[in-house]
């Protein structure tokens, strides 16, 4: 069994893209809700150069902050999920849909640096976390902008075609969050949402100290399941579907597999939230010596015996110095040349006597 | 005077030559006082190289140069220190033979007033001696040769270079008297950068002069010869034109140059007044006030020639200034053009008020344009109100210098038909004032 779960996910590496969508002070706790699953996500392992981090507001140095350098995300302010090592890579005004799409197929200008890049291969699991205000069929980014499901679904399938996931793990906590992952067609994506279409997700507690609300309830009840997540354990998607149902969280979670090929049941929660690296131990030993003497036999020396260069087989200097200089491409048309200097002549005729004439020729 | 001549070419020469292998060349060559995007030898290179990549040079906004410089740099690109150095020493030729002739033209015009006794008995002093002529056309190609501007404008390769030698020519031209070679010139000048066209006045004056011809309105004579010379210029501006259509097959270079020129499309700032206030100013009204300033060169032809008809090569001294100062992209090229004449008038010098402060402005400005240039632009601690400063005040250091020459020759020239000691009807000493 053990063997077979070590068989089972056929991925290498694990990276992160978690997207909040909202600006200004009263969309807290969408910030809140990234930053927390940033934390979680984090400490089961995946590092910070393979999680893409966009946050559309700075809610810890937001002038209405009472705690400032702070993000909250429980009542009483038990857990401050911003830190010293929050490391934000689209922060603000960058947090657009076409950035977000560019992050995801991955094309980017040649000039944006690593940390802003989706660098994964086709053995990565990636998780993609996103919050905000939605509606149906659509997200909307800063307050100006949304992108559509459809649109969505055909950055997946250009991401599955380019070969850049394994699995995709799709998690969605907005309003109408369902309709979101209707439309995607492309292979290995489980999706989650906060809410079916028509219902409205909704946020979990004010704090009277900051007078914002801190978190929003789905996402609150995932981050409390996350908690007893460590990166051994062996949970499964299961049991995250059935993370807060309708009576703690009102609205109707909803889930999507069917494009998945594993069965849930199979699937670690560390395939996408932690980066759980397969490790042999073994015993042996292995002699190298052996290895050397072998490759080495394989190219028997006759094949090198080919002859060193000599110096006076190079360009010989002579066809050097005499190439002739770049031809250049324009000529003055053979008209223009005729005429002037005919002017020319004519001019210095009339000026200085025809008599002259006869003395040129 | 052919030795010392000689020993002034050497010298410009070797001060170029030196200039060029320092590594000076590419600071010089990078000024906006010495290259304007008109004459810019960076834009050159790049229509001629666009020329070899099957694109046409006036294409984009770089190159505004005419199609017979196209022409002459195809074959010397690779010469072109070479060329613009020949160049100078040309025009320091050119005018030097002008000076000469036109000295003699001088005496004996002075000595024929003498002889009629138009002067005044007591003008003794102000009268030009041969002895002191001797040396102003060595002074003139002194003046040229050695300005720091023309030292500058060469060392830039600036085809401002080019520019003047065929004014210079065409000065040579008109003070031989030759009619045909001036009109030639002129329209090769006018052809290159519009303004020379006032310079069509002038030469018309002095040519009639040395056909003795009155400057009668009525007179048949003088409407004939106008005509005459108003037909070979334009003819040969014509010809210039349409042998230059057949250089690329396009009309593409009157846009570019002469539009270009007329519309000051491009407002990097330069020695001259269009860029700042074309850079403040609203659309609506740019049209107009572009109207109004290039209007402002061609509108002092006419009050000077009535004023100025008996002497036509001091007019054309002040026309000269007036283009160098008003044309739409100047540059120290032009300055130096009109400078080289001033020991010409060096017997004006008793009659001129300011020239210490004025010679002191034009030192101080051109000291101060680099200063405020860098300030403004790397240091970033000043901004473009120093530098339109100190182009307004360079300008109008320029625009006081030519109004003193002229005040001080109008006023010699009164001195000369009433005598030095003014004196009011009752007998008391008078004061000329300009009014």
């Amino acid at each position: 069994d053990q063997a077979e779960q070590f068989l089972r996910s056929g991925h290498t590496n694990n990276w992160a893209v978690l997207v909040c969508t909202s600006r200004f002070w009263f969309n807290y706790r969408h910030v809140a809700n990234t930053l927390s699953v940033y934390r979680s996500v984090k400490r089961l392992g995946i590092p910070d150069s393979h999680i893409v981090l966009m946050l559309a507001d700075d809610m810890a140095c937001n002038p209405r902050n009472p705690k400032p350098a702070t993000v909250f995300s429980h009542k009483n302010m038990e857990l401050n999920v911003y830190g010293d090592d929050v490391e934000v890579d689209y922060r603000s005004y960058e947090v657009t849909v076409e950035n977000f799409l560019r992050v995801l197929t991955g094309r980017i200008p040649p000039s944006t640096p690593r940390s802003k890049r989706l660098l994964s291969d086709d053995r990565s699991n990636i998780l993609i976390y996103m919050t905000g205000h939605g509606g149906n069929g659509f997200l909307k980014f800063q307050d100006s902008e949304e992108i559509t499901n459809v649109e969505l679904a055909d950055a997946f399938e250009q991401m599955w075609q380019k070969r850049r996931y394994n699995e995709l793990l799709f998690i969605i906590d907005t309003c109408q969050g369902a309709s979101m992952y209707e439309r995607f067609y492309s292979p290995n994506i489980m999706a989650l949402a906060s809410s079916q279409v028509g219902e409205d997700s909704l946020s979990h507690q004010p704090d009277l100290g900051i007078g914002v609300h801190l978190m929003d309830r789905y996402t609150f009840y995932v981050l409390e399941f996350l908690e007893e997540i460590h990166p051994a354990s062996q949970t499964n998607m299961n049991d995250l579907f059935q993370v807060c149902p309708k009576s703690l969280c009102v609205s109707t979670p909803g889930h999507r597999t069917d494009l998945f090929q594993r069965d849930p049941q199979n699937v670690l929660i560390t395939d996408f939230f932690g980066s759980v690296r397969k490790v042999e131990i073994t015993t042996e030993a292995l002699s190298l010596d052996r290895e050397v003497a072998a490759v080495e036999s394989k190219f028997p020396d006759e094949e090198l015996a080919t002859e060193p260069l000599k110096y006076a087989e190079q360009l010989p200097v002579a066809q050097i110095i005499h190439q002739k200089p770049k031809q250049k491409d324009w000529h003055p048309p053979g008209g223009f040349i005729l005429g002037l200097w005919a002017l020319i002549i004519m001019v210095f005729f009339k000026t200085y006597g025809i008599k002259h004439m006869k003395h040129v020729f | 005077m052919a030795a010392p001549f000689v020993l002034v070419v050497l010298a410009a020469v070797t001060v170029r030559a030196a200039l060029y292998r320092s590594s000076l060349a590419n600071f010089i060559a990078e000024r906006v006082e010495v290259a304007s995007p008109l004459n810019a030898w960076k834009r050159v290179v790049e229509g001629l190289a666009l020329l070899d990549l099957g694109v046409s040079p006036y294409s984009g906004d770089i190159f505004h140069e005419t199609p017979l410089i196209i022409y002459l740099f195809h074959f010397l690109i690779e010469y072109a220190e070479l060329v613009f150095m020949i160049t100078d020493v040309l025009t320091a030729v050119a005018l030097y033979l002008a000076i000469q002739d036109f000295n003699k033209v001088v005496f004996k015009k002075q000595k024929l007033l003498i002889e009629l006794d138009k002067y005044a008995p007591d003008v003794a002093e102000l009268i030009q001696t041969p002895m002191e002529m001797h040396y102003i056309p060595l002074k003139v190609a002194l003046f040229y040769l050695l300005n720091p501007y023309t030292v500058m404008s060469c060392v830039a390769k600036s085809t401002c270079a080019i520019n003047n030698s065929v004014i210079a020519f065409f000065i040579l031209a008109t003070i031989k008297g030759s009619a045909f070679l001036s009109a030639v010139f002129l329209a090769l000048a006018t052809y290159q950068s519009l303004y020379p066209l006032t310079l069509f006045a002038p030469a018309l004056l002095y040519l009639l002069q040395r056909q003795f011809i009155p400057i009668k309105l009525k007179s048949k004579s003088f409407w004939l010869y106008t005509m005459q010379y108003a037909s070979l210029y334009l003819c040969s501006l014509v010809v210039i034109i349409c042998l230059s259509f057949f250089l690329l097959n396009s009309w593409d270079f009157i846009p570019s140059v002469y539009g270009f020129i007329l519309s000051v499309p491009d407002l990097t700032p330069n020695i001259g007044l269009f860029w700042y206030f074309f850079a403040e100013m609203f659309e609506h009204f740019s049209l107009f006030f572009v109207c109004v300033f290039q209007i402002n060169v061609f509108f002092y032809t006419i009050p000077l020639a009535i004023k100025l008809k008996e002497h036509p090569m001091f007019f054309m001294f002040v026309q000269l200034a007036i283009i160098s100062i008003f044309k739409s992209y100047p540059t120290v090229g032009d300055i130096a053009l009109y400078m080289a004449f001033l020991p010409v008038w060096s017997h004006l010098y008793r009659f001129l008020r300011n020239i210490f402060i004025l010679s002191c402005v034009l030192i101080f400005c051109s000291f101060l344009f680099p200063v405020l240039w860098h300030l403004w632009i790397y240091a970033g601690s000043a901004n473009s109100n120093f530098y339109y400063a100190i182009t307004l005040t360079f300008n109008i250091g320029q625009i006081l210098l030519v109004s003193d020459y002229f005040y001080a020759f109008l006023r010699r020239e009164y001195y000369l038909t009433h005598g030095l000691h003014l004196t009011r009807q009752d007998g008391t000493e008078a004061m000329l004032v300009l009014k």
